[in-house]
């Protein structure tokens, strides 16, 4: 077990050069540079600019320094106002991180209760309208959702805020209840919780409905075990594996940040400083998120494959 | 289980997330004024807190600035050797700041005297020497300042300025000679004397923008690109950064040193970075913010809302909306196709449609709230709507009823107001002359780059004033050899009046020249077809005073040409 794991973590290396490569010449390939504006700027300013930030370079020269720099844990400054891009994950990644963990904690919660409540009370009141919240959940866009809920929730009855992020910005803070703000955390966590709630329920439902079915289910019932019983230790237990599957990805997902609703709810985080870097084609800030994101996709499916073993004693490792 | 290839998966999903773009916040800008005087009472000090919308800048270093969110906050935090202001009567002047008053003029050397006993924030002397210094740092091109050009021949014309800027490739000694050559030095602490190339009659109004605003040398030399962080920065405006949170807001303080008056009374200013106009629209309503910028999507609600509608503030932006057509294609370079689109155009149903009324249709290309502005009224019979006109146009130009007309390609910023603005013209177009147009909509970048290398055919674009005079939006667009000529504008008549214009020192004349261009310019469609004046519309709480709002000064914030004039008024 602990040499395959080294061994996906020593993936990680070519997984990221080659995203890196590719990030690099797609980036550049796409057309417009980080000084092009509505109001083109001289050539002279362009070439200056172009001086300052090294971008005059061969293009491969531009590739091997940044190879290189990366070697060295170097990120580089963004376009915009020179700041260290390695800072700017950090700073942005601690909020989208608290956002994610929160919705993500929601979503299983409220997305395993569901599914398991729709599958044992099958084709009840109770089923119904637990299809209808996951169908709802699933197909109103977040941004809809979002609109929707700080209307009603902060404009309308002023219960909740809806300008920045409702916990620390600094990791000391994070015990401290006086950094922590509900009045800002309520909106964004459930506009961001309903989708992947609303997916877990469904797969929640299926799987467990297709274990319900299996002769070892009606076995144990035969025995005479309470139907608690049956349920929580040999149903839920072994419909698990499809819902991993999907936790990896989708809390994955949920920690690197959403665009819309970090936007929406003017989140300093990280998932609007990537969308706002390419817009403004801010070369170091999208290769650096860009490779940051490798990374944590790279952690959660590992820790999914990690979990599978944990719940099913006959998947193993070499 | 078999082995998943999570690789590629992840692969997939980055690469993914590399080709998504977002849709693009725009900023809309400047123009003209309602001052509110008589002022009410203020609030005590300890009340004295506001909370604004902006946009986050990409600098606060006032010589590497080029965005409007920038120049909104380092208007707050310099002050050149002049300041633009709204005098009475709503004209805009420039008017001594850090300048005890106007240059003396000596043939091409103009000498400013400082005021006496200006201090930076931190206490230290303000003198000619830091002038010296941030003149010379904006001609640098090691500083390669987007913005060079205001100090440079098209604009001030520092003698040597150009020179010195181009110097990238000589050596470090050659830069050193050069530099020593800018025509800009330090004779005392008080007094500065500048040389320029020619005589320029609005020599006050550019030392008023930001590329001239002074900065310490000591301080960016010491801390480098950290210069403008809380707590290394040094400014000489009414008020300090005292916090700065990327992402999500700054704060300022006010500046005990601050030379000129009104002292700032707002004790604590919190400018809260928001790119979502709807979010902001929602955060005033909630009483989170109390200056905000509206989405002309929402003015009806505003117009249905009576406490709403008494809080909203229209003003005319410092910009032009038209269609860029490229002279260079076979098609376009015959005017009386570029009349005809024009003229097939309904611009005030396009406004009312589209943008509930808010902006101002316009044949004109000067904006309104700047000398020289000559309105609709002067071209309307020339260019505006007109059916008839129109179809006549394109059978002049060999194409009756639209037979035989190749099918051009318009490109447009790819966000929904702007794609619903091209089917409108293209349906315009399709039922007026019976042609068709074909949309290409894409990312603000790529749009950049296409119009920077004259590569479209038609390109609604926004054409906005670094400053408030005519010549802004004329020299150097309309020349035959002007650098932002992407049109492919050629004409001896635009030429010779902006010629004139350039070297006129009488301001009138000045001006008189101006306007013959631009009626030339539309007369001729010469590279444009205006279809619009956007207007920013703001809500202001009442609990404000002192916002002098100007569309032709202000930086997406009402009345934050004078930021220092703003205050909290007392409760009733």
């Amino acid at each position: 077990m602990t040499g395959y794991i080294v061994r996906r973590v020593l993936w990680l290396i070519p997984v990221l050069w080659a995203v890196a490569t590719v990030t690099f010449v797609l980036m550049h390939a796409v057309p417009g540079g980080p000084f092009t504006q509505e109001k083109p700027l001289p050539a002279s300013v362009i070439e200056a600019l172009n001086r300052r930030y090294g971008l005059d370079e061969p293009l491969w020269k531009q590739y091997l320094l940044y190879l290189w720099n990366l070697l060295h844990f170097d990120l580089g400054l963004s376009f915009r106002g020179d700041r260290d891009v390695s800072e700017l994950i950090r700073s942005g990644f601690f909020v989208t991180a608290q956002l994610g963990v929160l919705s993500f904690i929601v979503a299983a919660v409220s997305g395993l209760a569901l599914g398991v409540l729709s599958a044992v009370k099958r084709n009840s009141i109770l089923d119904y309208a637990g299809v209808f919240l996951a169908t709802v959940g699933a197909s109103v866009p977040s941004f809809v959702l979002a609109a929707f809920l700080s209307i009603v929730f902060a404009v309308k009855l002023g219960w909740f805020q809806l300008l920045g992020w409702g916990g620390p910005t600094q990791l000391g803070d994070v015990l401290d209840p006086g950094a922590w703000d509900v009045r800002k955390l309520v909106l964004p966590v459930v506009a961001l919780s309903a989708l992947p709630a609303a997916y877990i329920a469904r797969v929640t439902r299926a799987s467990l409905l297709d274990v319900l079915d299996q002769d070892y289910i009606r076995a144990a019932r035969a025995k005479g075990l309470a139907e608690s019983v049956i349920i929580v230790r040999h149903a839920v237990k072994n419909a698990m594996i499809p819902i991993l599957t999907i936790l990896g990805p989708l809390a994955a997902a949920l920690i690197t940040g959403s665009f819309i609703i970090e936007t929406m709810f003017s989140i300093p985080g990280i998932g609007r400083a990537f969308v706002g870097a390419i817009e403004a084609r801010d070369y170091a800030v999208i290769m650096g998120t860009t490779l940051f994101y490798t990374g944590v996709f790279v952690f959660a499916n590992l820790a999914v494959d990690i979990l599978y073993a944990v719940v099913d004693p006959r998947i193993r490792y070499r | 289980m078999t082995k998943r290839s999570f690789h590629l998966i992840l692969l997939t999903a980055a690469l993914a997330a590399v080709v998504i773009f977002g849709a693009a916040a725009c900023g809309d800008k400047k123009d003209n004024a309602t001052p509110s005087s008589a002022a009410p009472p203020q609030a005590p000090l300890d009340q004295q807190n506001l909370v604004i919308q902006g946009g986050e800048p990409e600098f606060l270093d006032p010589q590497l600035s080029r965005v409007e969110q920038d120049l909104a906050i380092e208007r707050m935090l310099f002050r050149g050797l002049y300041q633009l202001v709204v005098a009475d009567g709503g004209a805009i002047q420039a008017e001594p700041a850090m300048a005890a008053g106007d240059p003396e003029v000596s043939g091409n050397v103009y000498t400013v005297r400082l005021k006496d006993g200006l201090k930076w924030s931190d206490g230290q002397p303000l003198t000619a020497a830091d002038f010296e210094y941030s003149f010379k740092r904006e001609c640098s091109p090691e500083t390669a300042g987007p913005y060079q050009y205001l100090l440079g021949a098209s604009t001030l014309n520092i003698i040597g300025c150009d020179d010195y800027f181009l110097a990238v490739d000589n050596t470090p000694a050659e830069q050193a000679a050069l530099r020593d050559q800018v025509g800009v030095k330090a004779v005392d602490d008080t007094t500065l004397e500048i040389t320029l190339a020619a005589p320029k009659p609005l020599f006050t109004t550019y030392l008023s923008l930001w590329a001239a605003y002074p900065v310490r040398e000591d301080v960016v030399e010491k801390y480098g690109e950290k210069w403008t962080n809380p707590g290394n920065i040094v400014g000489n405006g009414p008020f300090i950064l005292a916090d700065y949170v990327p992402q999500d807001h700054l704060t300022l303080i006010p500046n005990p040193n601050w030379a000129l008056d009104p002292k700032p009374q707002l004790q604590q200013l919190t400018v809260k970075f928001i790119d979502d106009t709807e979010a902001a629209f929602r955060a005033y309503q909630t009483g989170e913010l109390e200056m905000v910028q509206v989405p002309p999507a929402e003015l009806p609600v505003v117009q249905q809302d009576s406490t709403l509608k008494s809080e909203l503030l229209t003003l005319p932006a410092l910009r032009i909306w038209a269609i860029a057509t490229q002279l260079s294609n076979d098609v376009l370079k015959n005017f009386d196709v570029r009349l005809a689109l024009s003229r097939a155009i309904d611009r005030k149903t396009l406004v009312d449609v589209l943008y509930n009324g808010a902006y101002t249709p316009a044949t004109y290309w000067t904006m309104e709230g700047i000398p020289g502005y000559q309105g609709n009224a002067s071209f309307d019979n020339l260019i505006g709507y007109d059916p008839e006109a129109a179809k006549k146009a394109l059978a002049d130009a060999g194409y009756p009823n639209g037979q035989g007309f190749p099918t051009l390609k318009m490109t447009v910023l790819d966000r929904p107001d702007k794609k619903a603005e091209a089917e409108f013209l293209v349906k315009a177009w399709k039922t007026v002359l019976g042609i068709d147009v074909s949309v290409d909509a894409t990312d603000s970048r790529t749009l950049g780059q296409l119009f920077g290398t004259g590569d479209f055919e038609l390109l609604p674009s926004g054409f906005q004033n670094d400053y408030p005079d005519p010549e802004n939006s004329l020299i150097g667009l309309f020349n035959s050899d002007g650098e932002n000529n992407l049109f492919g504008c050629s004409d001896a008549g635009i030429d010779a009046k902006l010629n004139a214009a350039a070297t006129e020192t009488d301001n009138e004349k000045r001006i008189a020249l101006l306007q013959d261009a631009e009626t030339l310019v539309i007369s001729k469609l010469c590279g444009v077809i205006p279809l619009y004046q956007p207007d920013f519309l703001y809500l202001v709480s009442p609990e404000i005073g002192g916002v002098m709002a100007s569309g032709a000064l202000d930086m997406a914030m009402p009345g934050n040409w004078c930021p220092e004039c703003w205050f909290i008024k007392a409760q009733p």
